[in-house]
């Protein structure tokens, strides 16, 4: 037929079409079922307008739940211009309540931009906020936000750190556990048309999650005692420094740090640099001086090169060291002594024999195996190293001056931690402050630090002896200021002359103590540095070794350490005579009475025969110059 | 004498009452927004469509020879409306084309008439010359330059989405009335060699494609059109996000009542609603052919199928475009998007379509 070939091309043109609307069938089938999801999410952030409210922070406490930095409510105001319609009318009704320019408002409320904060972070009292509400203008917003506050200011600063103007952690603590304190993030959502008013969608709202809780191994307690002691020693010396540390040495955990010059975390704009970044008692790095002859000291005990008891030195004031003079700090010498003596009296030449008997090798084996010339490791920022002679370029002279602390440089952190091993039975551990990490919506713990050993160092047996040692020192020898009765107290005296350009600086000193109690079972290590103390003696016994000793008493409160009495008398025998244990007297006559205490002061009252009550109680240490008070019934 | 091809035309009247509807919810918001009334848009519609529907009751009624035997009369005048439409003070500028009349507030598009009458002009042409056609010189190439001379002055408004309906609904006639595919094949092959010249003569024309093919890469310039029109589609899903609920007319999408009509049925009625448009423009063009194939007149046939592609043919054009998978060329979709001229030529030539099958 004729019309074959028109209809044959009419239907294949029917088929063409057909498969062209099939195709924008299947486009639309693949944009609605495949690219839905992307495309949806792009459409509501093109429909929605967000207002980001900041989760307030965690708090930050210590170990006993005391907060140390939290986050207090305030109120930031927004506006979206194109929401507002008078802007002549909101712009002086908002000046007017906040009681500030019309013009500075008008600025915000006309700008052409999608939001504007007029106010961000502000103390609003609530009747103001109220009032703002109540004028229930379109366009206006009050949001919840959250400003840091930190309870005790500068004495926690370079541990705790500080935020900036977004909440954002920014040094410290704040910034390692930025993570974990920032919380998230609410946000109020409303909708738009493309002209940017705001459409009849009811608003979305999600509510902000606080961070969670960091737990410190801190105790503000000590924390309060050991910043009042620094400041003291800043004030009272005119010091250019001081720092201190209290930590447990049996597991690691940091109980008080802190150092001045400090700095106020929420001015901190005001400081230099330098003031913030050095958080000193882990970043300064000195020569230790004296302290540092425990080192020695349980190195040689350990490697059995001397027995302290028996073994002698003699001190006549200097020793030749390959045709260099090194002194002894006291002009003239100590004498003739046993090497317990050597390490009472801080003898320098007695600490060079023992360096000479231990050798390169074993003594920096030692000193590194202590941990020194690395990081502790401690969760802090801002670690420094420390600076050691290097094995191969150590002649005699450095290995004699290493032997008494001089020419080497360590950080505060390394020397207690170094110290903590030589007393806790020979382990190193890592010092830690943060304990755990609590997420308080669901009550579970994070993250929680456990103490870590690094590695045995030294044996029980040597670390019992450096305890005694040490305890010795603080009873007869050079660290008698920081004796406490009833408690044994160990520790060491450091004064380390400073050094400038590779030059010893005259009269310019870092007097440092170490001290630790009970030296039985040592609780508590403290460590105190003061850097060039002056108009006093500088020797590291009268400025620190007080100033330790202050610390240690708010320990045995604060951590309610038990005096340790009964059976002290024969390691107490090395002791000056003045000091006895009294004996329990309740119960005797008047007569056996008066005879037991035959070494102290009596007082008696009361009439009677037999002894009831006495004071200061039977078996504690006591001067002979107590006055022992009896009540006779 | 029978009375027309009924489905058709009820079918014509359901889509054009749902385009009422839509373009209601699609211009709401606009029409609020220029005229504080949001019926505006869609009282003028049904104002036209009311005179569509007079428009499709006369049309059928006069035997559709007549337009035979005045083709020659029609082209002319469509020839003088568009010259005239080109000078400033007669025609008036919309949306960047001087292809208007403008009467009050109404507006009338010579071109979308000019679209009726081309497709009058070449049926007779083919009609009459049957035998001819197989000779390309004396054949084709004169109908060829009829219709250049029309796509030129279309161009000169400029209207490219109408220009391209008018050149493909033509060439597409000439196809089927028995030209060699071989000619076909070689227009094709030197469109596509004109292509690669244009595009190697200015390369910015590459980028134009470039962000054709990622609207991404442009998205508040040329891909603006097309990503809203995207955003609009994707969020509806199946069954839309409700009528009346789209987000996109908010003055996201531009003039959501006209050439993106469609984007708003799939963001308000989802895919079924695709499938349910898509359907009755198979439906209408699905019973234009069957007329085509039933006219055992020559005129007719042409006329019938030229009507009937004209109408597919645009709305083809236009989904691809809101989709995405051509470039935005400006081209409403018929009975649907709002727009008085387009209305009433696709009706007029529903009218036409159903006095022929009327003649059958």
């Amino acid at each position: 037929m004729f019309f074959n070939d028109i209809h044959i091309r009419i239907r294949f043109i029917f088929l063409v079409m057909i498969i062209i609307l099939l195709l924008v069938i299947g486009k639309v089938f693949y944009i609605q079922f495949f690219s839905y999801n992307k495309l949806s999410q792009i459409t509501e952030d093109l429909w929605s307008r967000k207002m980001t409210i900041n989760a307030p922070r965690g708090d930050i406490v210590d170990r006993n739940g005391n907060v140390l930095a939290t986050s207090v409510v305030t109120t930031t105001i927004y506006v979206v211009p194109s929401q507002i319609k008078d802007k002549e009318k909101v712009s002086k009704d908002i000046a007017a309540i906040l009681n500030c320019d019309y013009n500075d408002v008008y600025k915000y409320v006309s700008k052409n931009s999608s939001m504007e904060i007029i106010r961000k972070g502000m103390d609003l009292p609530s009747d103001i906020a109220t009032q703002i509400d109540n004028l229930g203008y379109d366009g206006v917003y009050l949001v919840v936000d959250s400003k840091r506050y930190y309870p005790y200011g500068d004495s926690l600063a370079h541990i705790i750190g500080f935020v900036g103007s977004d909440n954002q952690g920014l040094s410290g603590l704040e910034l390692t556990y930025d993570e974990y304190l920032k919380g998230i993030n609410g946000e109020l959502k409303y909708y738009s048309d493309g002209k940017g008013n705001k459409l009849e969608v009811p608003d979305s709202y999600v509510a902000p999650s606080k961070g969670m809780t960091l737990e410190l191994t801190l105790d503000i307690e000590l924390i309060k005692a050991l910043d009042n002691e620094l400041k003291n020693a800043m004030d009272k010396y005119n010091s250019n420094a001081a720092l201190g540390i209290v930590m447990n040495p049996k597991t690691g955990e940091i109980l008080a740090m802190g150092s001045k010059p400090s700095f106020d975390p929420v001015n901190y704009q005001n400081f230099s640099e330098e003031i913030i970044n050095r958080n000193l008692p882990i970043w300064m790095t000195f020569e230790p001086g004296s302290t540092f002859k425990i080192i020695t000291l349980a190195s040689s005990i350990e490697e059995e090169v001397v027995d302290i008891f028996k073994d002698t030195y003699t001190d006549t004031g200097s020793v030749n060291v390959d045709g260099s003079t090194l002194h002894c700090w006291k002009h003239g010498g100590h004498g003739t002594q046993t090497y317990l003596e050597v390490a009472e009296n801080s003898c320098n030449p007695g600490f060079v024999s023992l360096g000479n008997k231990l050798g390169v090798d074993k003594l920096m084996g030692y000193i590194e195996k202590f941990g020194f010339g690395k990081k502790t490791g401690i969760d802090l920022n801002g670690e420094g190293n420390g600076i050691l002679f290097k094995k191969e370029n150590m002649g005699p002279v450095e290995l004699a001056t290493t032997a008494f602390g001089q020419g080497i440089s360590v950080t505060p952190i390394q020397q207690i931690t170094a110290v903590s091993a030589a007393i806790n039975g020979g382990n190193l551990l890592t010092p830690y402050v943060v304990h755990s990490i609590i997420d308080d919506s669901s009550k579970s713990i994070i993250f929680e630090n456990k103490p870590i050993i690094k590695r045995e160092v030294i044996s029980k047996e040597t670390s019992t002896m450096v305890r005694f040692v040490l305890e010795s020192v603080v009873a007869n020898g050079t660290g008698k200021n920081a004796y406490i009765e009833n408690y044994r107290v160990g520790g060491k005296t450091g004064t380390a002359q400073k050094v400038s350009n590779g030059k010893y600086l005259v009269g310019n000193y870092i007097l440092s103590f170490i001290g630790f109690l009970p030296a039985s079972d040592p609780e508590v290590i403290v460590y105190i540095a003061v850097d060039n103390p002056k108009g006093v003696t500088q020797y590291g016994g009268t400025i620190s070794a007080p100033i330790a000793r202050n610390i240690m008493l708010s320990a045995i409160e604060t951590l309610g350490i038990e005096e340790k009495s009964g059976g002290m008398l024969k390691e107490y025998s090395y002791l000056d005579v003045k000091y006895l244990i009294v004996p329990d007297v309740v119960g005797m006559s008047k007569e056996d009475a008066t005879k037991a205490l035959k070494d102290f002061q009596v007082k008696y009252s009361g009439n009677g025969d037999k002894v009831v009550y006495m004071s200061p109680k039977a078996d504690t240490f006591q001067s002979v110059d107590t006055t022992i008070n009896l009540l006779l019934n | 004498m029978k009375k027309g091809d009924l489905p058709l035309l009820i079918t014509v009247i359901i889509i054009t009452v749902f385009g009422l509807i839509m373009i209601y919810s699609a211009s709401s918001i606009w029409s609020m927004y220029k005229f504080n009334n949001q019926y505006h848009f869609v009282i003028q519609q049904a104002f036209f469509f009311v005179i569509g529907l007079g428009l499709i009751f006369i049309l059928k009624k006069i035997d559709y020879h007549i337009y035979y035997k005045y083709a020659n009369l029609i082209i002319l005048i469509c020839a003088v409306f568009l010259v005239l439409v080109l000078i400033p003070g007669i025609g008036s500028i919309r949306n960047g084309s001087r292809s208007w009349f403008g009467i009050g507030s109404f507006g009338i598009q010579p071109s979308e008439f000019a679209k009726i009458g081309l497709i009058i002009y070449t049926a007779k042409y083919l009609a009459n010359n049957n035998r001819l056609m197989k000779n390309i010189v004396k054949g084709v190439l004169p109908i060829l330059g009829v219709i250049g001379f029309f796509f030129l002055l279309i161009m000169l408004e400029p209207d490219f989405g109408t220009a391209m309906v008018i050149v493909l609904t033509l060439v597409v006639l000439i196809f089927i009335s028995g030209v060699q595919i071989s000619f076909f094949l070689k227009i094709g092959l030197v469109g596509l060699l004109g292509i690669i010249g244009i595009i190697i003569a200015a390369p910015y024309r590459m980028k134009r494609i470039v962000s054709f093919l990622n609207p991404w890469s442009d998205p508040l310039g040329s891909g603006y059109q097309i990503l809203q029109s995207l955003y609009a589609i994707g969020p509806g899903g199946l069954l839309g996000q409700g009528f009346l609920h789209s987000r996109q007319k908010y003055f996201y999408l531009p003039e959501p009542q006209t050439d993106f009509i469609f984007s708003i049925i799939s963001e308000e009625l989802g895919f079924l609603g695709v499938l349910i448009v898509t359907s009755l423009f198979i439906i209408i063009f699905y019973r234009g052919i069957s007329i085509a194939l039933k006219t055992n007149d020559l005129f007719g046939k042409y006329l019938a199928f030229g009507l009937s592609f004209g109408l597919i043919i645009q709305a083809s054009l236009n989904l691809m475009v809101v989709v995405g998978l051509i470039p935005v060329t400006g081209v409403t979709l018929p009975f649907l998007s709002y727009g008085g001229s387009s209305l009433l030529v696709s009706m007029a030539s529903i009218g036409i379509l159903l006095n022929i099958s009327k003649n059958n």
